[in-house]
Formats: C-alpha cells, structure tokens, sequence
C-alpha cells in the first residue's frame, strides 16, 4: 500500500467505526431477510448470501452533483439513439455511427423495427458502471440498458444498517436512498398502458429472485411467471384462480429478450408469454425496459456514446468513457496491436465481467494468439487503457485493506430522468483482481450520497 | 382481490399447512421427549400413530431423525424446509418481515442440532412460529390470501389431531374454527370444499362417540375435502 493508501484505510477505520464494530450484526440481518443470489456452478443451482462490507462508498453532495448530471445527459441520449435505431437510423446514414455496429449486433431486434413505446422510452431502468480514478474523475465503464439488476442490495443494507448502526446516521449529512421503490412505481404507472403492474421473474432459481420479490413486495406489484399469463385481444391478462382474469398494463419483466415471446423471437423458450410483443406493438402493454435495447449498450456501441450526446443533444458529455479504441478502425487497429500487451480487451458479446482480457497477463504465445483474432474479428472486441481506479477500503478478517471497485448506477426514466442517490458498489475481494461481479465472487457495500 | 394467481393460491395453502406441521410436530416431539426421561421406549406409540416402523436404535437416533433429518418426509427439518420453499416465492404476499421469522426458524433448527440441551435450544422456535402468524395476520391485507394461509393451517392441525386421536374436545374446537375458514373461500377457485364430503365429515364429528367410531373414515374424507365426491 502506498502512504496514500494507508492514510485512506486508517480514515475509514475512524470514520465507519460503529459499521465495521457491527459488521456481524449487519451480515447476520441481510441473511435473515433473505438477501441472496443465485449462481450455477457445474449445472448446480446454489443460493448464497451477497457478501456485504460495511464500509460506504462515500461520494462527496458536489461529485453526485456531476455524476447526475452526466448519467441524465448520458440516458437522455441513449432513449433517443434507440428511438433512431427503430425507426429512422438518421445516425447511421449521417455516418455517425457504422451500420456495422448496428446490424452485426446481437442486441439489434429487426422485430422491434418501426414500435413506438409508450412515451418513447426505452430504457426506463439504467444501470450505469462507472469508476473513479485516483485522480478522482469519474468514468463510465459500461452501459446496461437490458436489465440491470443490483438496486435491491443497498436498498436493503441501508434499512438494515440504519437499525445496526444508527450513530452513523446520525452523524453524517446522508442523503436517505430508501425511494427507490417510489421512483420505480412511478417509472413503472408512467406507462402504466391501463391495468395492474407487475414483475416477470422465471422464478426462484434465477440468480437475482430476491431482487424480483424485494421489488414487487416494495412497489406493491405482483410477482408473476409465464405460466398464469396470456394474450387474449392483444391485451396481457394474469389468469386468477377463480378462473377470472386480470389486465396487465405495465410489466417490468426480468428476463431476456429472446426468451420474452416464443413466436416472436426464441421459439423453444418455455419462460416467455406467446404474443406479448402483440400486446407491446398495439400500445396495450408498457414494457419495462423496451425489448431490443441490447443494440445501445453493445460494448461496441459504447464508443459512440459521447457522439450520441453531442448528436442528438448538442451538448458536450459531462461524463467520459474510459479511454477506448475500436479495432474496427485501422488507426485504433493498430494502436491497438503495438500496445496490447498494456491494454484490457473485452469481448463485445460477453456480459457479467466474462471475456475480459488484460494484455499484461498474456504470455507471448497467447498475446500472438489474440493479435490473430482482432486481426480476424476486429469488430468483435474493444480496447481499453487500464483505469488506475480508486481502491475502496473494505473489511478482511477484521482488517482494513483496499480492494478495486466500481459503482453502478441506478437512473429512472418516466416523466422526467432521475439518478437514484445510491447505487451498488461492488468490490473485489481478490486484490489482484479488477472484475467486481457477483456472479465472480465480489461483495457489495452501500453507497452513500452526502446531502452537503 | 381477483390477483391471486393458481400458482400462489397452492403456495398460500401449502404455507399454512407446513408451518403448522413444523409447529406439531416440534410440539408432538417436546412432549414425548418429556416421556422417554420416564420411560425410554415411549417414542414408539408416535410411530404407530402414523403407521411407521421402529427401526430406531434408541430414542436419540428416533429424536434425531424426527427433528433433523431433511430427507425424513415426517420430521422438523423436512416440514420447515417445504415451508420456506412456499414462503419464498410469496415474499411480496406475506412480507419480507414474516418471511425472516421462516429464516430464523431454519436457523435456530440447525443450532440446536448441537446444544447440548435440545429442548431448551428448541423453545425459540415455537415462539419464532407465534412471531410468523402475528406477522401474517398484521401483514397480509388481502383476505383471501390470509384465509388460504389458515385454511391451511387449520387443516393440517385437524388432521394432526386425528391421527394423534386427540380428545374430542379439541378436535371438535379445530374443526370448528376449519369450518369458518373454508365458508370464505370462493366459489369456483381450488380449495372450495365438496360439500357432500363436509357434510360426512361433520356427520363424523359432530359427537364423541362419532370422532371414536369414525376417526379413519373422518381422516378418509378429510385429505378428499377439495375434491369432488363421485
């Protein structure tokens, strides 16, 4: 650790106290009310307790202040470039953006062409990875426009937290984070297409069933699966069990596109609704978020996002991509090569911190070997300057030390785009590591907003 | 309400049918775990009230098995197990207040697999059990999922009672209280009783001498309750 780095662990130690004093607390809490995720390992399903680090991530009123700014501006944008992309492609033909980065995108749904959702959003729910260098400059790291999971964690953790450690509320101007369910029944009733909301989960052993539960608890919608839902007159119904039916007017679904209607887009689905994307087309249905969105958070796509601001808005981005290049390019193509060996290079189709390679772990042979493929796939990756990020303390066996992490955040789309003043950090516990994933082993730990 | 899908109104059911058997059955267990200080041999009259064969080394082994094992369909562990597998999908009916007390019930079980006094570490579980139904019944708004959580509930405590042949009184006292229960549930919707069947039913029980001459016909009509009489 530099001295820096030491300072920054002993201020923690200091400040965070009564949290890292009620740490077991706490943890013993969350595993009471059921805070945990799913993952398969080998085709097992196995449930387990999110790590939780009492720690905060503390983020200055000043710094939030930009950061919303930017992820407003950011998601702004992104509506209007998807609302482009299913209708007019006015980007595109003005040579903004390559076609390429369209139509050779997993994430393009030629079926979504030409439907207007209601209100022209898109993307209600955003997820937004960002870093903070040790510069203290904010970076975006990645878009997630599909459906990004997570908010549910520090939600809870504060609630929990607040009845554990009460003096550290009391103590600092903290921005209370717990209208998350409020911004998310709004952002839902705001394409509310007229009936009852609610959540579409494939069940109990999906990795993020608590969050699904957590959430319709909290927003008062109900939890449903495929199997008690129909299309009757390009309406979506919920078949009760005195053999009535209820409408559906709003449905925040936690599942895939290509599973989401198995005469639209995967057939052999057995978790979709036949003729949903019917009842979306006829403007019967607000889908949250708006099927075909995979197009906008490509990791190739995420280069042109500054352009999208600039294009559609007119603006400067408040906020900056960390450096990136395209191999598509011949001049990043070969920038790329001669420094591969210090780059990180992600696999665009890849998601959940998998296909993400650094240069300076590759050994001769295997750094040929990717040169090969870029060379053979340049539309395939991205390249990246390693972010010197800001390590976060967190708590190891009682002890203080620092560990990478990032921070995603939640931004709501209705009548008006607002930043939830939180968001999930999430950490390494491995210290040589930079992938921060659930599903890799990561922990997570509150984010706190200050008020002033 | 008119949102309670098929799916849910099975998990409602089921939730109240296993949290009440994980409450008899840990209430059956500490009253015969009081008997074996007397007499070690008398785990054996629970056996044959169910029909079970004694294949148990000693009392320990029997306790043991009845109270833990998961993969024993008549124990604690099993019944709590199958509760919270309802519970879980229900969080957004029942709250994740009432959801937690399942969890610490799980949790407590597994302590007291290693206490050294079992009937001590046990006794915060029947309380957890009393903090799950006050919860239920201060949570859960909506009536027809409240009634098909008891319903179940009441139920499984009925059939217990038979097959324990408890005294009439208290059979006649929970068959009562069954009865006003399955009145609110809705025509049309799967746990609407047969009436034929109640009728026998309460044919059966409406006197001592009928619950002591018909207690296997009462069983009989009671796990056929929902369905239709041929």
């Amino acid at each position: 650790m530099t001295h820096t780095e030491i300072r920054q662990a002993e201020e923690a130690q200091s400040l965070f106290t009564e949290a890292i004093g009620n740490a077991g607390e706490i943890n013993e809490l969350l595993r009471r009310y059921g805070v945990k995720f799913g993952i398969y390992k080998n085709g097992v399903f196995k449930e387990q307790f999110f790590p939780f680090d009492p720690i905060p991530r503390v983020i200055p009123a000043e710094d939030f202040h930009l950061i919303e700014k930017g992820l407003v501006q950011r998601v702004n944008a992104l509506n209007k470039f998807l609302f482009d992309m299913y209708h007019e492609k006015q980007i595109v033909r003005d040579g903004i953006i390559p076609e390429d980065f369209i139509y050779l995108s997993k994430g393009y749904l030629a079926q979504c062409e030409g439907i207007t959702p209601p209100g022209e959003i898109y993307s209600h729910i955003s997820g937004i990875d960002l870093v903070q260098g040790k510069d203290g400059a904010w970076y975006i790291l990645e878009d997630n426009l599909r459906i990004p999971s997570g908010a549910s964690y520090p939600l809870i953790a504060r609630e929990l937290t607040r009845i554990a450690c009460p003096g550290a509320f009391a103590q600092h101007h903290i921005t209370d984070n717990r209208n998350y369910a409020e911004l998310l029944r709004d952002t839902m009733e705001h394409v509310n297409c007229g009936g009852i909301r609610a959540i579409l989960t494939p069940g109990r052993y999906n990795a993020a069933y608590f969050e699904h539960s957590y959430l319709a608890e909290l927003t008062g919608a109900v939890l449903v699966q495929n199997d008690e839902l129909f299309v009757e007159d390009n309406k979506l119904y919920q078949r009760t069990y005195n053999g009535g039916k209820t409408q559906i007017g709003v449905l925040y679904r936690r599942i895939s596109d290509e599973y989401l209607d198995p005469l639209t887009f995967y057939p052999g689905s057995v978790i979709g609704i036949p003729n949903l994307m019917e009842a979306y087309r006829s403007g019967n249905l607000g889908l949250i978020n708006a099927p075909g969105n995979g197009v906008a958070d490509d990791k190739g796509i995420y280069y042109f996002v500054p352009k999208m601001i600039r294009y559609y808005l007119g603006e400067e981005p408040i906020l900056q991509n960390a450096p990136t290049y395209l191999p598509f390019y011949d001049e990043d193509r070969q920038y790329v090569l001669d420094r591969l060996d210090t780059l990180v290079l992600k696999d665009v189709s890849e998601a959940g911190g998998y296909g993400v390679v650094f240069g300076s772990d590759l050994t001769k042979e295997q750094l040929s070997e990717l040169r090969d493929t870029i060379l053979a796939e340049p539309r395939r990756f991205i390249a990246q300057e390693v972010i010197d990020f800001l390590d976060l303390p967190i708590l190891d066996n009682g002890r203080t030390v620092l560990r990478k992490a990032d921070l995603r955040a939640f931004v709501l789309t209705g009548k008006e785009t607002k930043v939830w003043a939180s968001g999930l950090t999430r950490f390494s516990r491995n210290p040589d590591s930079f992938v921060v994933n659930s599903s890799q082993g990561g922990g997570f730990k509150d984010t706190w907003v200050l008020s002033r | 309400m008119g949102t309670i899908s098929l799916e849910h109104s099975s998990r409602l059911y089921w939730l109240g049918r296993y949290t009440e058997r994980t409450f008899r059955t840990l209430e059956a267990l500490q009253g015969l775990y009081d008997k074996t200080i007397d007499d070690t041999a008398a785990y054996t009259a629970y056996l044959a009230a169910f029909g079970l064969p004694d294949s148990y080394d000693s009392s320990t082994a029997f306790f043991h098995c009845f109270l833990y094992d998961k993969s024993n369909c008549d124990a604690v562990a099993y019944s709590l197990e199958r509760a919270y597998d309802n519970g879980i999908v229900l969080r957004e009916a029942i709250s994740s207040e009432a959801l937690s007390f399942l969890q610490i019930a799980k949790d407590t079980l597994k302590r007291s697999e290693h206490a050294e006094n079992i009937l001590l570490s046990l006794l915060p579980l029947k309380d957890t059990f009393y903090s799950f139904w006050g919860c239920i019944m201060d949570q859960v708004y909506d009536e027809e999922a409240w009634n098909l959580i008891f319903c179940g509930k009441s139920m499984e405590r009925l059939m217990l009672s038979l097959r324990l042949k408890a005294p009439y009184a208290e059979v006649s006292r929970i068959f009562q209280k069954l009865c006003r229960r399955l009145r609110f549930v809705p025509e049309g919707t799967p746990y609407r009783c047969d009436p034929e069947r109640l009728e026998k039913l309460t044919a059966y029980l409406s006197s001592e001498t009928g619950y002591n001459m018909h207690t296997a016909q009462a069983i009989h009509e009671l796990e056929r309750i929902f369905e239709v009489s041929p």
